[in-house]
């Protein structure tokens, strides 16, 4: 430490002469032994992480595409290659014969058309009703609102399986005790009327999402429209949702894609309705009758995971399209919902 | 000022009858398809429920149900231990796990855009008929092959992997070890989809300014972790274990619930009623208790 002014002195005349290696070489000399352990740490870090990192992500990676890679790899396939076990990932006959056969095993076209109409239907009623409940959550205070809101928990936090036998009495004799009552099985109202109601597939989520979401929102805004007159309801209609745009986007998205992979609600309601998830889950019945016009053909177990994987493949495609297109919605939509907080 | 009060108060009760219209809807159809439903399950857990072509005929019977879930059903117990032990060790692992990814995935590095694509995917998936395939539980089509792939597919994970890699020849020991974390591996990186999501948006929450001058301080990334990092996404800790717990119960693994379902489907609404209640009880006060104690720790920022 004693030499470090006659350091600065000669630094103060020569630096100018010096190259830059030696430069650093004299800074260095000046530092302190931990700060140079930090360096070198920091170094050494910098240069192992990014591998490590790699290796971890690629890893990792590799489990979450596996079985879409598998499924990829099947779906195109003879199925006689599931026997042959020289056929690992690359098919021997490629062929487009297993996705046709299953897209006419599972009557795809018209199933997917019958699913998105109910998915998106449901969806956007579901947004509305649970957009508007969350905003009366989050901006008015009324008596029993505490209470209320302990429900909204309470839905979120009870299986579907809890509650869905006295469910399905309740649609099956829906109506008034003892002045009139309709069967509701199989009508698709069982999944509107939950939906336009709020108490949709996970719709308690979606209730505090937006809950969430509109707390966050500056109170100005509705100061604003009601000074001009506007009442409550218009104000939310014209400022809330417009400003909102982006979260209703992601919630809507969200909504879709459970709708989309609901299996357990609607086995439960329907018999006769199709949707995509009831016909993958019972593809292996669907697929005897259809193709080999025999319920119970035999099929050899082994050479069945070819339409299995194919069934899988055309079941998530058109979800596989919507989360390429719309990715950003999904991941960065959550950031700005208001979840957060 | 008696005219002012009064003038304030119709306003503040105009603006409470608005909220109840909010939530009117909502209300309405809670009662309906939730509130009633929940109470009808709760009163069939302690009847003995007759199904008529017409109606259900219940008659009280007391704790039968309970009694009969707890000693003498063969499979529930059992279930229900190992689904609750199961959670008890997975929770907190996807919990780690999923906030490691999330950190790695805040930095910048190329690619990251489609690391990030891949691991949010089993968000789309991971709730459907296509992850139940995947999984391997096909007991319901009694598939015998599909056992076979789905054996194939969980436990040569690794294998194939290394194969894939060119590593040959691991000894047997060493396999049966990996194919055991490989299986869990699976479960784990499956379901954190949301709760990387989730610690993600937490993560971009922090300040530019603590990192600079965490660095500027010449802090460790272990210290920075630790200082910087986690008191940020602790609030996020206690949502995305409730969100975990609440994602088992629909797992398509779920012994319990598969054994709640297979009872009422032979129309034992009964039992699987009173099963259904002791599951979601101990769950619930497990969630209550690790509420408290989180929110004793944990610093809200916001509120």
């Amino acid at each position: 430490m004693a030499d470090t002014p006659q350091a600065a002195v000669k630094t103060a005349d020569e630096i100018g002469t010096l190259s830059r290696k030696e430069r650093k070489k004299l800074h260095m000399q000046k530092m302190t032994k931990e700060e140079l352990a930090y360096l070198r740490r920091k170094s050494v870090t910098d240069k192992v992480w990014p591998f490590f990192r790699a290796f971890i992500l690629i890893g990792l990676g590799f489990v979450i595409m596996y079985p879409l890679i598998y499924m990829v790899s099947c779906a195109f396939r003879e199925r006689g290659d599931m026997s042959d076990p020289t056929v690992m990932w690359i098919p021997r006959h490629l062929t487009l014969d297993i996705i046709r056969e299953t897209v006419q095993a599972m009557d795809f076209w018209n199933t997917l058309k019958t699913t998105l109409v109910l998915n998106i239907g449901c969806s956007v009623v579901q947004v509305f009703s649970c957009a508007l409940t969350g905003y009366g959550f989050a901006r008015f205070s009324f008596r029993g609102k505490k209470l209320l809101f302990v429900i909204v928990i309470m839905m979120i936090l009870v299986p579907t399986q809890v509650i869905s036998l006295p469910l399905y009495s309740q649609f099956r004799y829906f109506g008034i005790k003892g002045l009139f009552s309709i069967n509701l099985i199989d009508s698709k109202l069982t999944m509107y009327l939950p939906a336009i109601t709020g108490n949709g597939i996970r719709s308690g989520l979606m209730i505090l999402i937006f809950r969430q979401f509109f707390r966050g929102m500056p109170k100005e805004l509705e100061d604003a429209a009601y000074i001009d007159g506007c009442g409550p309801f218009m104000t939310f209609i014209r400022v809330m949702i417009p400003n909102a745009a982006s979260s209703f986007l992601t919630v809507f998205l969200f909504s879709v894609v459970w709708y989309w992979n609901d299996y357990y609600v609607s086995t439960t309601f329907f018999t006769n309705t199709r949707t995509v998830a009831l016909m993958l889950t019972n593809l292996d019945s669907e697929l005897k009758l259809r193709l080999f016009n025999n319920i119970s053909a035999n099929i050899n177990p082994r050479e069945a995971i070819v339409w299995k994987e194919a069934g899988c493949l055309i079941c998530i495609a058109p979800l596989l399209l919507m989360y390429v297109l719309l990715q950003k919605h999904f991941t960065e939509g959550i950031e700005r919902s208001g979840i957060v907080g | 000022m008696s005219s002012k009060k009064a003038r304030k108060l119709p306003y503040q009760r105009r603006k409470a009858l608005y909220g109840y219209g909010f939530i009117s809807l909502w209300l309405v159809g809670t009662v309906i398809f939730f509130l009633i439903p929940l109470i009808q399950s709760l009163r069939y857990s302690f009847c003995e429920v007759k199904v008529n072509p017409g109606s259900l005929e219940t008659e009280f019977a007391g704790l039968k149900k309970y009694i009969y879930a707890l000693n003498e059903d063969q499979y529930y117990t059992e279930y229900l231990s190992s689904t609750l032990l199961e959670t008890l060790w997975k929770t907190p692992l996807i919990l780690i796990f999923s906030l490691f990814i999330a950190v790695i995935l805040n930095q910048k590095f190329r690619g990251r855009t489609f690391a990030r694509a891949v691991f949010f995917l089993p968000v789309i998936i991971a709730t459907g008929p296509v992850f139940k395939i995947i999984s391997g539980d096909m007991s319901k089509t009694g598939n015998t092959g599909a056992q076979r792939f789905s054996t194939m597919f969980s436990t040569d994970l690794i294998g194939e992997l290394m194969e894939f890699l060119g590593i040959y020849g691991l000894s047997d020991k060493m396999n049966t070890m990996i194919s055991a974390v490989a299986d869990n591996i699976f479960g784990i990186v499956w379901s954190s989809g949301i709760q990387i999501i989730l610690f993600l948006a937490a993560l971009q929450n922090i300040p530019s300014s603590a990192r600079e001058a965490a660095e500027v301080e010449g802090a460790t990334a272990w210290e920075y972790f630790w200082k910087i990092t986690f008191p940020y996404v602790t609030p996020f800790i206690l949502a995305n274990f409730i969100y975990t717990v609440i994602d088992s119960f629909t797992s398509p693994m779920n012994q319990v619930m598969n054994r709640i379902l297979e009872l009422k489907s032979q129309w034992d609404f009964g039992e699987a009623s009173a099963m259904a209640w002791i599951y979601f009880a101990i769950v619930l006060a497990a969630i209550g208790i690790v509420t408290f104690i989180v929110n004793k720790f944990v610093y809200y920022e916001v509120d």
